[in-house]
C-alpha cells in the first residue's frame, strides 16, 4: 500500500526534517508512526498525503509512484483525521459532513446519520452548530469526516486525543472495524496504549530518522529481561519474589500457601521508545 | 464531480457570509447610501442660487440681470447678509464693484464672487459650452452614486472576503481542503464568484435606486463591467492579505493602509479643488475614472482593460501561491 525508500525532506538550508526514511505499510495493516514533537511525523504524513512536494527518495502509494499517485483519484481513496478537529463551527455536524462528502463520488459516500450514530454523537446535537460541541464531540465529527468517503487508506493523527476513556475505546473499535473491511490505517500518535492495542507494526521516528520498526510485541520481547514478579502468601506472610520466566515451566519453584499475582517485567512500548531514540514522547 | 464540488463551495461560502451578517451589512449600506443620495445630497444640490444684493446709489450697473436685488444702503446690505449668510453683496457705491460677504466668512469665496459679478453682465452674446446631456440633478446623482459605489467596492467589500477567510483559517478547515479531491483553485474561485455576484447585485440596486430605472439601465452594462474589475481586484487583495497575515488584528492595520491608499487621494482629487500632479500614477485613480466614465457614457481605453485584466491575473497567481502555502502549514 505504502512504500517509502530513502525519503528525505528539507524546509530550507539547515532545516533537514527527514534523513532517509525507509518503510513499507502492507494492505490492510494498522501501522503506527511514533515520535516526539518535531521528529518528522507530520512531514512524512504530509508527503504521503500529497500536501508536501519536493521531497527526495522514492514514495509509492497504491502501487504507483507518488508523483503520479497524488491526483484527484488518489485523494478520493484516502481519509485524513487531523490532530485538531477542523470543522466549520457555524455549521452543524450534518451540514459539515454533507459539505465534505460532496467532493467524493456519490456511490462512495457513507450515510451521514449512520456514521454519526456509529461515532456516538447524540442525535439532538446533529443539527446544532459545531461551536456548541465539546472537544470530544468535535473529534467524533472529525472522525466521521475522515470516514465519510469510505477510504481505502486512512491517515489518523492522534485519533483519541480529546476523548474520554469510553470515547477512546469506541475509536479503537471503529479503527479495528475499518481494518476488518480491508482499510489500511496509518496512525501517528503519542499515545502508547493506542499504538500497543491497535497497531500491527510500529515505527519509532526521532530527528527525522527511523530508530526501530517492528510489531509492538516483538519490540518488547526483544528487550525483555524475561523475569516475572510473584506476590504470594506463606505462613500468613505476604512476600514478593522475582524469578526468570523459564523457571515457571516446572511450576512455582518455591514454597508458598497462596499466589496473589504474577507480573511479567516486560518493558512497555514507551520504555522501548526511549531506549531506541534516547528521548521521551512529550 | 467538479460542478457538484463548486456548488458545494458556493453554498458553503454563502452560508459563511450569511452567518457573518455580510449580506445584512451590504443591505444596510445600500439603504444608507440611497437615503443619503435621495434625502440629503440631491436636496442639497437642488438649493436655490445664491442671492445677490447690490448697493448702487448712482445706478452704474445698467446691464445687471433681474435676479439681482438692489438695496438702498450699505446698512441694508449688511442686514440682508446677516439674515442670509450664503448671499453675496456687491457694493458699487465707490465706483469699482466690491464684493461683500457675510462678516463671519473669513475668506472670499471666489466661486460665489464670480457668480455674483457675472450677474452684472447680460447673458446674451455668451454661448455656454454644452458638457453633457444630463440635467444638473442627474449629473449630481451619477457623480455621488459613482463615488459611493467606488467606496463600497474599494473599502468595504474586501473587508468581508478577508473576514470569511480569516474565519476559515482560524477554524483550520482551510487545511482540510488540501486533502479533498477538488481543484484547489475552485476554493478561491467560489469566494471570488460569491463576492463578485454580491457586488454586481449591489451595483445594480444602487444604480437603479439612485439614478432611476431608465438612465440606470442605460449605463448598467458599462458600470457592471467596471464594478467587476474593481470587485475582483479588491477581493483578490482581501484574499492575499488574509492568507499572508497571521491575525485579523494585523489585517485591520493593513486594511486601513489599503483603504486610505485606494480611496482617499481619489476622493480628494475628484471632489475638491486640490489637484495632485502625481494622481495619474495612482492606479485606483484610473479605476475611479473608469467607473465615472461608465456612469457618464464615456469610452474607456483598451489599454485600461488590458491593464486591469493583467492585474487580476497576477493577483490571482499570487493568491493561489499563498493559498497552497497556507494549506500545507502545520496545525
Amino acid at each position: 500500500m505504502i512504500e517509502a525508500k530513502d525519503l528525505t525532506f528539507s524546509y530550507g538550508k539547515g532545516k533537514q526534517a527527514l534523513h532517509g526514511l525507509s518503510f513499507t505499510v502492507e494492505d490492510g495493516e494498522i501501522f503506527g508512526f511514533l515520535g516526539p514533537n518535531g521528529s518528522g511525523k507530520s512531514t512524512t504524513q504530509k508527503i504521503l498525503t500529497g500536501i508536501l512536494k519536493g521531497y527526495g527518495g522514492k514514495v509509492s502509494l497504491f502501487g504507483q509512484d507518488a508523483s503520479a499517485a497524488h491526483g484527484q483519484g488518489f485523494l478520493e481513496k484516502i481519509g485524513v483525521l487531523f490532530e485538531f478537529p477542523y470543522l466549520y463551527a457555524n455549521l452543524s455536524a450534518v451540514d459539515n459532513l454533507h459539505y465534505f462528502a460532496s467532493f467524493y463520488p456519490k456511490g462512495q459516500r457513507r450515510d451521514v446519520g449512520e456514521l454519526l450514530h456509529m461515532l456516538g454523537l447524540e442525535p439532538n446535537f446533529w443539527k446544532k452548530p459545531v461551536s456548541s460541541y465539546s472537544k470530544g464531540m468535535r473529534q467524533r465529527v472529525s472522525m466521521a469526516r475522515a470516514l465519510v468517503s469510505n477510504p481505502r487508506l486512512l491517515f489518523l493523527d492522534e485519533p483519541t486525543s480529546g476523548l474520554d476513556p469510553s470515547g477512546a475505546v469506541l475509536f479503537r473499535k471503529i479503527i479495528e472495524q475499518e481494518r476488518k473491511k480491508g482499510t489500511t490505517v496509518f496512525i501517528t500518535t503519542h499515545n502508547m496504549a493506542d499504538a500497543d492495542l491497535l497497531c500491527d507494526r510500529v515505527a519509532f521516528i526521532s530527528g527525522g530518522r527511523l530508530a526501530a520498526l517492528d510489531t509492538p510485541k516483538r519490540l518488547k520481547e526483544k528487550n525483555s529481561n524475561h523475569r516475572v514478579v510473584i506476590d504470594y502468601l506463606v505462613g500468613g506472610q505476604r512476600k514478593t519474589k522475582t524469578i526468570g520466566a523459564p523457571e515457571l515451566e516446572a511450576g512455582i519453584p518455591f514454597a508458598h500457601d497462596e499466589i496473589i499475582s504474577i507480573h511479567s517485567q516486560e518493558p512497555t512500548l514507551e520504555d522501548m521508545f526511549i531506549r531506541y531514540t534516547g528521548r521521551g514522547l512529550g | 464531480m467538479m460542478g457538484t464540488g463548486f456548488c458545494a463551495l458556493l453554498k458553503k461560502d454563502c452560508r459563511m457570509l450569511a452567518s457573518g451578517r455580510f449580506f445584512l451589512m451590504a443591505m444596510g449600506f445600500l439603504i444608507l447610501y440611497t437615503a443619503y443620495v435621495n434625502l440629503g445630497y440631491v436636496r442639497f444640490m437642488q438649493m436655490e442660487p445664491y442671492r445677490v444684493y447690490l448697493y448702487d446709489p448712482a445706478g452704474t450697473q445698467e446691464e445687471k440681470q433681474p435676479i439681482v436685488q438692489e438695496v438702498p444702503s450699505l446698512e441694508a446690505m449688511n442686514a440682508a447678509l446677516l439674515a442670509d449668510a450664503n448671499g453675496v453683496g456687491l457694493d458699487a457705491g465707490t465706483g469699482a464693484v466690491r464684493v461683500v460677504l457675510y462678516a463671519g466668512a473669513e475668506h472670499i469665496d471666489q466661486h460665489r464672487a464670480d457668480y455674483a459679478l457675472s450677474l452684472l453682465r447680460p447673458p446674451a452674446g455668451r454661448t455656454p459650452e454644452v458638457l453633457g446631456t444630463n440635467t444638473p440633478e442627474q449629473k449630481a446623482r451619477k457623480e455621488i452614486t459613482c463615488e459611493l459605489l467606488f467606496f463600497e467596492l474599494a473599502a468595504v467589500g474586501f473587508l468581508g472576503i478577508a473576514a470569511v477567510l480569516f474565519k476559515e483559517k482560524g477554524m483550520g478547515v482551510i487545511r482540510v481542503h488540501a486533502i479533498l479531491p477538488l481543484q484547489k483553485e475552485l476554493f478561491l474561485l467560489s469566494k471570488l464568484a460569491v463576492f463578485l455576484l454580491c457586488d454586481l447585485a449591489f451595483a445594480v440596486l444602487l444604480t437603479l435606486l439612485n439614478i432611476g430605472p431608465a438612465d440606470g439601465a442605460a449605463v448598467l452594462p458599462a458600470v457592471l463591467l467596471q464594478t467587476a474589475f474593481l470587485s475582483l481586484v479588491m477581493a483578490l487583495v482581501g484574499l492575499l492579505c488574509a492568507l499572508l497575515l497571521k491575525s485579523f488584528r494585523q489585517f485591520t492595520l493593513a486594511y486601513l493602509a489599503i483603504a486610505v491608499f485606494a480611496a482617499t487621494p481619489v476622493f480628494l482629487s475628484a471632489n475638491t479643488s486640490i489637484k495632485f500632479d502625481w494622481i495619474g500614477y495612482h492606479p485606483f485613480y484610473h479605476v475611479y475614472i473608469g467607473l465615472k466614465n461608465a456612469y457618464f457614457g464615456e469610452a474607456v481605453s483598451s489599454a485600461y482593460y488590458a491593464g486591469a485584466a493583467g492585474v487580476i491575473v497576477l493577483l490571482f497567481l499570487a493568491v493561489r501561491h499563498a493559498f497552497r502555502r497556507e494549506i500545507g502549514k502545520e496545525g
